[in-house]
């Protein structure tokens, strides 16, 4: 090992030690605990599947985890497909970061606040149905943009586009401005300089942006209760009420590797539909001579 | 040229009496102390009243104006965690190493899953709580089975009062019964609480089931759900904590709500907002909070004076009248005006009991009953629909 490898590994160990310790030791735990018992918030040495047997046979799982799904994938997919072109802009077109600044600025406000804001704003009597009633546009004010999946997205969105616009600069900023001069110079429209050169280069940074986008939303229990009525339900909310109303640890774990494993599973589509797709980088486009 | 010290080490060290063998093995054992201090046991009990009391409570319940001399006094903190819904309660002090936490509440419901379940309570020392005695407490409340057992003091009850239906007089009529919310003008403009301890029970009484409460059949739950889904239906949403029903209620985005607590008119009106609690004909839902010191606590004797200063009369009739919640101390009542004493019979507390009588919560184990598991779990079905 040379000494700059050795450097490298000395610079990473706190962090990875701190991962260690707690990250990967408490969800080991949890995993085996997956396969335990539970009487009145006592765990019970064992080994059995009934717990993800329960969760498998119990419909309100499915249901609840669609839900989960449905609203990370639209999350992400908007998240993703909004902040591409303002990454673009910022990398490609513009020398100053004030754009970026103002997505940033969000951050300084808590995660509830804005939750709570977007109460505000998509209420019966809020600014958007205020408004659209002051305009004469409708006589009543429309019911369904809070506590609706509509509202949910929209809280989402917003709470999540910064993160996706980062990924996605640093994606970005990889890419030398000459590939892109050079598509053009050889024929290449912008539909096609985006599909087969700018989006191939940045592929691993659109996964990761959408891929974090989605589990962060399809994962999030309070934005879709708080804001989501009956549509808010998640599998996040089964996952707490066993830790904190029944006491039935090993139940709850399950619930929550079941959803770890849809997720690594939706991770793998993911991934086989850009090579489908023949998006991956590195992928031909001609046959090899 | 030599250069001498003035001092030399060990004429120093020999100056205070002091060895290089003692000075090292005072550094040692300082050393060890401070390794060893953060897995030392905490002190139970400090000797006096003072310093930072952390409280888990009900919002609206944490004596803020009612106990302001007393902290003044004594120079107490008060640190509170608002209770969104009981069950919050156990879930801080079931796992280890539980947050040091000196005062928290318990619904009358939970008195066996925390003092013989979960043994998550310590018991009291009565002498430090003289305000609670024979004397003072009316009868119901004083050592009873769900504050008193095996001879040791576990919880002092010091409020109490009725879950019931709350609406807004500006957008609709005072309501005589539950199936009022339920009128074509109302559709999209109630609530539901996600309180177990209040939406239960109401939802029991309302299925005629009431008498049967806590121990209900599997086939009597569904019923009850079942019955409550025209409800759940006619609603806006189903509120996660009082707080969230606070804001919905304030602005205007419900204008009633199913089964709450009945102080929300006063925190409604904090902001403006008039909301006032009704009794149905089909009849409310009562409940009975008790403070207790977990088994985490450390200031101890402060977190005993808080708790004989919440059933101090004066401070229970300020309560009552910033709640809306009934008295346990029998002299509050030369406390309170007459708009709070005419809150509750107080003559005779025995017929408000028998009328709205303080229900358990399901069963944790049971071959014969729906279990409290299973009732969460119904529960969620309900709420996803």
């Amino acid at each position: 090992m040379n000494r700059k490898h050795a450097a490298g590994r000395w610079l990473a160990s706190p962090l990875a030690l701190f991962m260690l310790l707690f990250f990967v030791v408490p969800t080991l735990l949890l995993f085996v605990y997956s396969f335990w018992r539970a009487h009145t918030f006592q765990l019970e040495v064992d080994l059995t599947l009934t717990n993800y047997l329960k969760a498998l046979t119990t419909a309100i799982f499915y249901s609840v985890t669609w839900t989960g799904l449905k609203i990370g994938f639209i999350t992400a997919t908007i998240s993703t497909a909004v902040s591409y072109p303002v990454a673009y802009y910022l990398v490609f077109r513009t020398r100053g970061n004030i754009v970026l600044y103002l997505v940033l600025v969000s951050w300084f406000m808590s995660y509830l606040v804005r939750v709570f804001a977007w109460r505000t704003i998509l209420g019966s009597n809020g600014i958007v149905n205020s408004g659209l009633q002051a305009l004469g546009l409708i006589d009543e004010p429309l019911s369904f943009l809070l506590f609706s999946p509509f509202a949910v997205v929209v809280t989402l969105v917003h709470i999540l586009l910064p993160f996706t616009l980062l990924l996605l600069v640093s994606a970005l900023r990889d890419v030398k401005v000459e590939y892109l001069e050079a598509a053009r110079d050889l024929g290449a429209g912008l539909g096609a300089t985006f599909f087969r050169v700018l989006l191939p280069l940045t592929l691993n940074g659109v996964i990761g942006a959408f891929m974090f986008t989605f589990v962060l939303a399809a994962g999030d229990y309070v934005t879709p209760q708080l804001v989501g009525g009956r549509q808010g339900i998640t599998t996040g909310v089964l996952v707490a009420n066993q830790f904190k109303l029944t006491g039935n640890w090993p139940y709850g774990a399950s619930m929550a590797f079941l959803l770890l494993a849809l997720f690594l599973f939706v991770y793998f589509l993911v991934i086989q539909l850009t090579k489908v797709a023949r998006l991956a980088p590195g992928s031909r486009f001609h046959d090899a001579a | 040229m030599t250069i001498r010290a003035i001092w030399s080490h060990e004429e120093i060290l020999g100056a205070e009496g002091l060895t290089r063998r003692s000075v090292l093995r005072t550094a040692a054992a300082g050393a060890a102390a401070g390794f060893a201090a953060p897995f030392m046991p905490m002190r139970s009990a400090r000797a006096e009243i003072g310093g930072e009391l952390q409280i888990m409570a009900w919002e609206g319940f944490q004596l803020d104006a009612e106990g302001k001399e007393w902290r003044e006094k004594h120079g107490v903190t008060v640190d509170v965690v608002a209770i969104g819904n009981q069950d919050d309660v156990q879930a801080k002090f079931v796992a280890g190493n539980p947050p040091p936490i000196d005062l928290a509440e318990y619904n009358q419901g939970y008195d066996k899953l925390y003092i013989e379940d979960l043994k998550i309570i310590s018991p009291l020392d009565e002498s430090k709580i003289p305000n609670y005695n024979a004397e003072d407490i009316f009868p119901g409340f004083y050592k009873r089975p769900t504050w008193y057992k095996g001879g040791k003091l576990w919880g002092v009850p010091w409020t109490w009062g009725l879950n019931s239906l709350i609406y807004n007089p500006a957008a609709m009529a005072a309501p005589t019964s539950y199936t009022d919310l339920l009128k074509p003008e109302l559709k999209g403009k109630i609530a539901l609480v996600d309180d177990t301890t209040a939406t239960w029970p109401a939802a029991v009484r309302i299925a005629g089931l009431i008498d049967k409460f806590p121990n209900l059949t599997k086939e009597e739950m569904q019923k009850v759900f079942d019955n409550l889904k025209t409800y759940r239906d006619h609603a806006r949403v189903i509120a996660l904590t009082y707080g969230d029903l606070i804001s919905l209620m304030v602005s205007g985005e419900v204008v009633a709500l199913f089964c709450g607590w009945s102080g929300i008119p006063v925190e409604t009106g904090k902001q403006g907002v008039v909301t006032r609690y009704a009794i149905p004909t089909e009849g409310a839902v009562m409940w009975c909070d008790a403070w207790f010191t977990p088994i985490s606590v450390d200031n101890s004797d402060t977190a005993h004076d808080f708790i004989n200063l919440a059933v101090d009369p004066a401070v229970q009739a300020q309560t009552a009248k910033a709640v809306t919640a009934g008295a346990v101390n029998r002299k509050a009542l030369d406390h309170m005006d007459d708009a709070t004493k005419a809150l509750f019979d107080y003559g005779n507390l025995d017929a408000v009991f028998k009328a709205a009588p303080l229900y358990g919560i399901p069963p944790r184990e049971s071959d014969t009953y729906a279990t409290y598991s299973d009732w969460v779990d119904a529960w969620n079905e309900f709420k996803v629909g």
